[in-house]
């Protein structure tokens, strides 16, 4: 980011709802996640037996969200119920035409695109294959007529859909931004990272001397967001800074030295008008490969100076498998919970340190500690970076 | 009709690609007449040397061409662009689904499409790694009124001191899921057009507005008579076609799938849009 940026008006995060594969609700994932509950299971839903790895975060029963019994689309079921979870805790208090939505996903409808090659499929799978298709559905539900964008930087996306909402609110595009991404288990994705051979035979363990690759799942999870300015009665914490960086390096290992994610958290921070001294919390991408780990070490290192090794940093992929465009938003919604009730969910599978990877990983169990401001970090496919700065303490 | 207007905004110039040929000239008078019955008018496959692209699929060469017709037309070199302080926004609605599919059917013929190539993500990162852009980056998808938002996405950035410029691109190809978009005729009019474009926006004396529905000009509407179906192209393509006109205000209307809005960019920062 050019050193002309200056700080950017913090956006408030008024409620979150999630389904996840270790609860389908937000009070029930977050006990999971402090418990440290093992979301991850052999998958059921479709064929995995001539798979090299068969197991993933799926979620075995999706709460059926209030009118969406006909909707095929897994995804689409996946973002409404968490929508109709977002909903009970607060409602959209706008306009219907100043309610935008900003959803990302890795792989929009790309079951949906499998069915419609399907002999059998029927002309209206074609659309719903389109990336965009459940955000569309998740905008009807909703009734939100404002913007809507469905964004797609890979693995990162639900960071950055955090924080192209937050914009649209900045811009006065909308009084109220639903945010959020999703993804689900399915063959299409499954076999791809199969041949990738990026999935463990083992358990998932970010960090950890023995972590020998990453685990998929399924999710989706949105928060409410709005000026701060127009925020009124409970919120969870605010989104001070976002940024979305290319790494221009590699069309799927991130930079060797970790480029475009340094970038992001710079850039995350100098639009929070933040510097390193204040991070008090690190939620790492963290998919337990070897790669991701050691850079993302690095990165934080470079990015947080001498006081990286007194700071927390966890992974909750292992008990959730890595959830893609989800991932980044349940992580956001973590920091601020971890905020809220100053505890800081341990890092499930990490047991021996590694010289390369020699920060403090919350092992074994929640800690006890109540950060203030908290950074997220994510990274994907495509050379995507993206990091969120966020506030979670007292309004 | 709500609108935003952002000041300090500039749009360059726009590198055009479609299937009809290089830049706006190749476009016919009228695309249904000149498509002869043909429903997909596609581009040829673009040979670029290096073992660097061995794996990179149509749609990452048509948008790095694109970005490169963009440097021809306006003088650019590549070291112009390169680094920290240029912004890529991708919008593409259909770009991947060639990909998709191929990764997809290759289950049957044990082929192997490389997987990473499937992601929207891949088309703007083999722009990145070719033009060594490095600094912020979005991917929208959708249509055309998804490239507008990346248009609108671009000037906050540029307004907020957060990139130097930015390179707005969209590709679409259509040729290897003819089938698919024959099924969603209610989607698509006729004839679909392959296109690549990229316009470079950079801070100046302009001001673009993006407000709901339709504005009170359209060269939207040119670009479906002139150049057919491009669907994330078209916005592009329409302010190509605007500043050839040497108009002071361009007006473009974007529909895709039931939604309408309007980008208005004028050369000065005289008032266009206005919320309402």
């Amino acid at each position: 980011m050019p050193a002309s940026a200056r700080a950017a008006d913090p956006v408030v995060v008024l409620a979150a709802g999630v389904v996840t594969p270790i609860g389908t609700d937000l009070d029930t994932f977050w006990s999971a996640l402090l418990d440290g509950r093992d979301g991850v299971s052999t998958i059921e839903r479709f064929r995995v037996d001539d798979l090299r790895v068969g197991r993933g975060g799926e979620i075995k029963r999706v709460p059926v969200a209030h009118g969406a019994g006909r909707i095929e689309c897994r995804a689409s079921r996946l973002l409404l119920a968490a929508a109709e979870d977002l909903l009970r805790r607060r409602s959209l208090d706008a306009a219907p035409s100043r309610i935008g939505v900003v959803v990302g996903t890795a792989l929009g409808g790309a079951e949906e695109l499998e069915r419609a090659l399907d002999k059998d499929g029927r002309a209206r799978r074609a659309g719903a294959a389109l990336y965009d298709s459940p955000g569309r559905t998740l905008a009807h539900w909703l009734g939100a007529r404002g913007p809507l964008l469905t964004l797609s930087t890979a693995c990162a996306s639900g960071a950055t859909a955090l924080g192209v909402g937050a914009d649209l609110l900045r811009a006065d595009r909308a009084d109220v931004v639903v945010a959020g991404g999703f993804d689900i288990l399915c063959r299409f994705v499954m076999r791809g990272f199969d041949v990738l051979r990026s999935l463990t035979r083992e358990r998932v363990r970010p960090f950890d001397r023995r972590r020998s690759g990453l685990l998929l799942g399924e999710s989706a999870a949105l928060v409410l967001m709005a000026r701060e300015g127009d925020a009124r009665g409970a919120r969870l914490g605010r989104l001070l800074g976002h940024a979305s960086t290319s790494d221009g390096a590699h069309i799927a290992a991130p930079h060797p030295e970790g480029r475009g994610l340094l970038a992001a958290v710079h850039g995350a921070l100098a639009q929070a008008g933040l510097d390193p001294n204040d991070v008090d919390f690190v939620s790492a991408h963290g998919t337990g490969t070897p790669l991701n780990d050691r850079i993302e070490t690095a990165v934080l290192k470079a990015a947080l100076g001498a006081r990286a090794g007194a700071i927390p940093v966890n992974s909750i992929k292992a008990g959730l498998g890595h959830t893609m465009g989800a991932a980044a938003t349940l992580e956001a919604i973590m920091c601020l919970l971890a905020s809220r009730d100053g505890l800081v969910p341990p890092t499930l599978g990490y047991e021996e340190s590694d010289p390369e990877c020699d920060l403090d990983y919350v092992p074994l169990r929640a800690r006890t500690v109540r950060p203030r401001v908290s950074l997220s970090t994510s990274l994907g496919f495509g050379g995507c970076n993206a990091a969120l700065v966020l506030d979670g303490g007292p309004a | 009709m709500s609108g935003v207007a952002l000041r300090g905004t500039d749009l360059r110039v726009v590198g055009v690609i479609t299937g009809w040929g290089e830049g706006i000239a190749a476009l016919p008078a009228d695309a249904a007449s000149a498509a002869t019955g043909r429903s997909t008018l596609a581009i040829d496959w673009l040979p670029m040397p290096g073992e660097r692209f061995r794996r990179a699929t149509r749609e990452c060469r048509l948008g790095v061409a694109a970005v490169q017709a963009m440097l021809d037309a306006a003088g650019l070199a590549r070291e112009d662009i390169a680094g920290p302080g240029s912004a890529l926004l991708y919008a593409t609605a259909a770009g991947y689904g060639a990909s998709n599919r191929a990764f997809i059917e290759a289950a049957a013929t044990g082929s192997a499409l490389h997987f990473p190539y499937t992601a929207p993500s891949a088309v703007p990162a083999e722009v990145a790694i070719e033009f060594g852009l490095i600094g912020a980056y979005v991917i929208f998808t959708g249509g055309a009124t998804t490239t507008l938002e990346a248009l609108a996405h671009a000037a906050g950035l540029l307004r907020r001191g957060e990139c130097e410029r930015a390179l707005i691109l969209a590709v679409e190809t259509f040729r290897e899921c003819e089938d698919l978009h024959a099924r969603g005729r209610w989607l698509l009019r006729r004839p679909l057009v392959e296109s690549a474009a990229c316009a470079l926006l950079t801070v100046g004396a302009g001001r673009l507005s993006i407000a709901d529905g339709p504005g009170p000009a359209d060269l939207g509407a040119a670009v479906r008579r002139r150049a057919g179906e491009t669907l994330a192209c078209e916005p592009l393509i329409a302010l190509a076609l605007g500043l050839e006109s040497g108009d002071d205000r361009l007006c473009v209307t974007g529909e895709w799938r039931g939604r309408r809005l309007a980008l208005e960019w004028s050369r000065s920062a005289a008032p266009c849009l206005q919320r309402s």
